[in-house]
């Protein structure tokens, strides 16, 4: 049996929990992201003829009041980071995360979502920032808890590229 | 390869015996060889006369020699051959042979990938193992209900009750209550990405994900060792909720965590300890090298195993089962004293329906238990003994019995006897017996009674003869003669053997009696005489009377010579006022006793 870990990085309310929800056995309540900063869930993904289990950590998004454990970190073979396409401080916080996990854990694959697709008109995406994140080279998905989009993709793309 | 063709020569020569030497090919050829001379036509004749043979054997000889046609030859047969081997019983020699080489690419094949054959045994194993913990926890479950089931104590009612309220298995309510402490589960988990790399779990117990268990098991750590900033490898080594507690033992590369419930010894820490030691010395650079693939720890699980220790309660069986024992004692006592009462009350049945059975004019012709009650069926003469009263004797319970008779004319002497009573009425002094049927009379029955029987008597039933025996005409006659004859009192006067001439008119009157008596053919049994008997008064000397009275025996017995009665037959003697005729209370009695009486009396015959 594989396992990974990964985590969920992202803002505050940007709907890494959301986007989660629908897709993944969980046996803890919310509540705990709240309190211990952390919640585990669990994702079976098939890869060719391979199952990997994906240990969730939905880890609390950074806000003013609460900054990211990154202790919670440690060991986690990649990561799905999160932004609100509504809200370009979450995609510029999501820069910034990236840049931080780099520097405390190392390069590990991750898959950038940018969350709520089905409000794609309300999206604050700037050309300027746009080309930034192209010229990084990143995996961009386009996700929707709302409507699934993306989801099952996002997990698939980012165990493809921690099974390398 | 090179020795083929020589091998090939040689097997020519012995099987064609063509000598090469000259000498040999005149001395064979000589006599039938038109050109015995060319060596070239020798070859020809003989490639003429052996070309098929010599194909046919090269053919062969290639296939046995070359190792690509034997291994074609044998591909087609190895399937057949191993078949008819086993039809024909070796097998058992046959795997011995084929089991070292099977058992080497067996072990081979793992080396080189595990994956093939854990993927080709994937769907035996899991049914199997799955079959295999089943089967292990029924069993487990089963006895332990069993045991619990049998034991009808208190406690476990209340456990049952338990059971019922918290929703939860009797056996896990009882398992808790009985617990001293048992390690639930245990779980190695990668410490740096708090993946689980191996879990074992006690039987029966609820599991949850092992890796989000797991996950935040390492979550926590984490977070108290943020929070409060401790050295690295202080983390939380004790949670403690209600009556669980979770033990964490912390290593290089993993730690180990137990769950347990209850309240465990000391003795389990340093199990964990030198569990987590000994599995890091086995498996550090896998440990180091974790990265999500448990395979290399398959192994692991029996030592996590060592580490799910139990302690149940101790507790005498006695004890445990007192309860039990005392319901079983009582059920056996009631059970007991209900077949002792039934026992009890048939033996008392049985001796009532013998008592019953022995009674003359009763026959029992069934008798058995209809709902509680002994019901008796049979025959019952009116006469015989009321039935109810022997209940009372058997001491049973009269509401409990019952009867069913039918009235019937017994035959049994008392029986008969007591019905001819009834129908006869003897008259008092006289007694009616009944042997086998035949009807006695006893006493001084009266003839016309006697008529009145001789009349009914056969006419009773249960009577088939009478037994009258001396009731005879005859007999009564002569008894009544003899008995009119022994009322006379023949009176002197006073001191006085003389007859007045009235008494003398008296015994003139009896001769006609006498004679008949004489002659009753009842004196053919013996002979009869009759008695005179002379009396006295009590006043006057003894002697005097003595002879007073001997005279008047005299002078009657003389009157019935005169008279012309045989002296034979009379027999005269004074017995003075010995025998008075009454007692002497007055003087007309007195009167009485200056008298003579008569008695017949009949001697028997001397038995020959």
């Amino acid at each position: 049996m594989i396992q990974k870990k990964i985590c969920m990085l992202g803002s505050f309310a940007v709907g890494k929990t959301s986007l989660v929800r629908r897709f993944v056995e969980s046996i803890y309540s919310d509540t705990y992201l709240t309190t211990v900063g952390v919640k585990i869930d669990k994702k079976v993904v098939t890869v060719g003829v391979r199952e990997v289990t994906l240990v969730l950590w939905d880890i609390y998004g950074e806000d003013d009041f609460q900054k990211i454990r990154w202790s919670y970190l440690r060991g986690a073979s990649g990561y799905l980071l999160v932004a609100d396409g509504t809200r370009r401080a979450t995609i510029k916080k999501a820069l910034e995360l990236e840049q931080k996990t780099r520097e405390e854990i190392g390069p590990i694959p991750f898959v950038f979502v940018v969350n709520k697709s089905d409000l794609v008109q309300e999206w604050e995406l700037d050309p300027a920032m746009e080309a930034q994140i192209a010229t990084m080279n990143w995996a961009i998905l386009r996700s929707s808890a709302k409507t699934g989009e993306g989801v099952e993709e996002a997990f698939f793309r980012l165990t493809r590229k921690m099974l390398g | 390869m090179g020795s083929v063709p020589q091998r090939s020569q040689e097997s020519l020569d012995t099987r064609s015996p063509m000598p090469d030497t000259p000498k040999s090919r005149t001395a064979n050829e000589s006599g039938n060889d038109a050109s015995p001379d060319s060596p070239g036509s020798l070859e020809e004749l003989r490639h003429l006369i052996l070309a098929p043979e010599q194909e046919a054997l090269q053919r062969l000889t290639n296939r046995i020699e070359k190792p690509e046609s034997r291994t074609e030859d044998v591909s087609g047969v190895v399937a057949e051959a191993i078949q008819k081997r086993r039809e024909l019983g070796g097998e058992d020699a046959l795997c011995a042979a084929l089991a070292p080489t099977i058992e080497t690419a067996l072990r081979d094949s793992v080396r080189r990938d595990p994956g093939t054959l854990a993927d080709a045994l994937f769907p035996v194993m899991g049914p199997a193992i799955r079959r295999s913990i089943l089967e292990t926890l029924r069993s487990f479950l089963d006895s332990f209900n069993q045991i619990l089931d049998q034991s009808l104590s208190w406690r476990g009612l209340k456990w049952r009750v338990e059971a019922v309220r918290t929703g939860r298995s009797f056996t896990e309510v009882a398992l808790l209550h009985s617990l001293v402490f048992r390690v639930e589960q245990v779980f190695l988990i990668h410490k740096k990405s708090g993946l689980p790399i191996t879990h074992a779990v006690a039987p029966a117990v609820a599991m949850q994900d092992p890796s989000l268990v797991s996950g935040m098991l390492s979550a926590i750590q984490d977070f108290v060792h943020d929070s409060f900033h401790t050295e690295r490898g202080q983390g939380v080594n004790r949670l403690n909720v209600g009556d669980l507690d979770v033990w964490v033992e912390d290593g290089p590369y993993a730690i180990l965590a137990a769950v347990i419930r209850g309240v465990a010894p000391r003795a389990l820490h340093e199990r964990m300890t030198e569990t987590l030691e000994n599995i890091h010395a086995e498996y550090a650079s896998s440990l180091e090298r974790f990265d999500g693939d448990s395979a290399p720890f398959a192994n692991i699980n029996r030592e996590l195993s060592r580490c799910l220790e139990a302690k149940f309660k101790e507790e005498s069986p006695r004890g445990g089962y007192g309860y039990a024992w005392a319901a079983a004692a009582v059920l056996l006592a009631l059970v007991g004293g209900w077949l002792g009462w039934r026992w009890w009350q048939y033996h008392r049945w049985s001796e009532l329906v013998a008592t019953l059975e022995s009674q003359p004019g009763l026959i029992i012709t069934s008798f058995g238990r209809v709902r509680g009650r002994l019901v008796v069926r049979g025959l019952r003469d009116p006469l015989s003994s009321d039935p109810q009263a022997f209940i009372k004797v058997a001491q049973l319970d009269p509401t409990q019995v019952e009867f069913h008779w039918s009235a019937y004319y017994a035959l049994d002497d008392t029986l008969v006897q007591k019905r001819a009573s009834m129908a006869l009425m003897p008259p008092p002094g006289v007694s009616l017996s009944v042997k086998d049927g035949v009807l006695r009379v006893e006493g001084q029955p009266p003839a016309k009674w006697l008529d009145d029987l001789r009349s009914r008597g056969m006419f009773i039933p249960g009577i088939r003869a009478l037994d009258l025996g001396r009731f005879t005409p005859e007999q009564i006659a002569f008894d009544e003669g003899k008995g009119r004859i022994e009322s006379i009192v023949v009176k002197f006067p006073l001191a006085s053997a003389a007859l007045s001439s009235a008494e003398r008119a008296t015994l003139r009157n009896l001769l006609p009696q006498i004679r008949e008596l004489l002659n009753s053919p009842v004196a053919v049994q013996g002979s009869i005489t009759l008695e005179v008997v002379g009396h006295s008064d009590s006043t006057g000397a003894d002697a005097t009377n003595q002879n007073l009275s001997q005279r008047r025996a005299d002078r009657v017995a003389w009157e019935f010579i005169q008279l012309g009665i045989p002296a034979a037959h009379l027999h005269a003697r004074g017995v003075a006022a010995e025998a008075p005729v009454r007692p002497e209370d007055t003087e007309e009695n007195r009167q009485y006793n200056r008298s003579a009486t008569f008695r017949v009396v009949v001697a028997s015959l001397p038995q020959p």
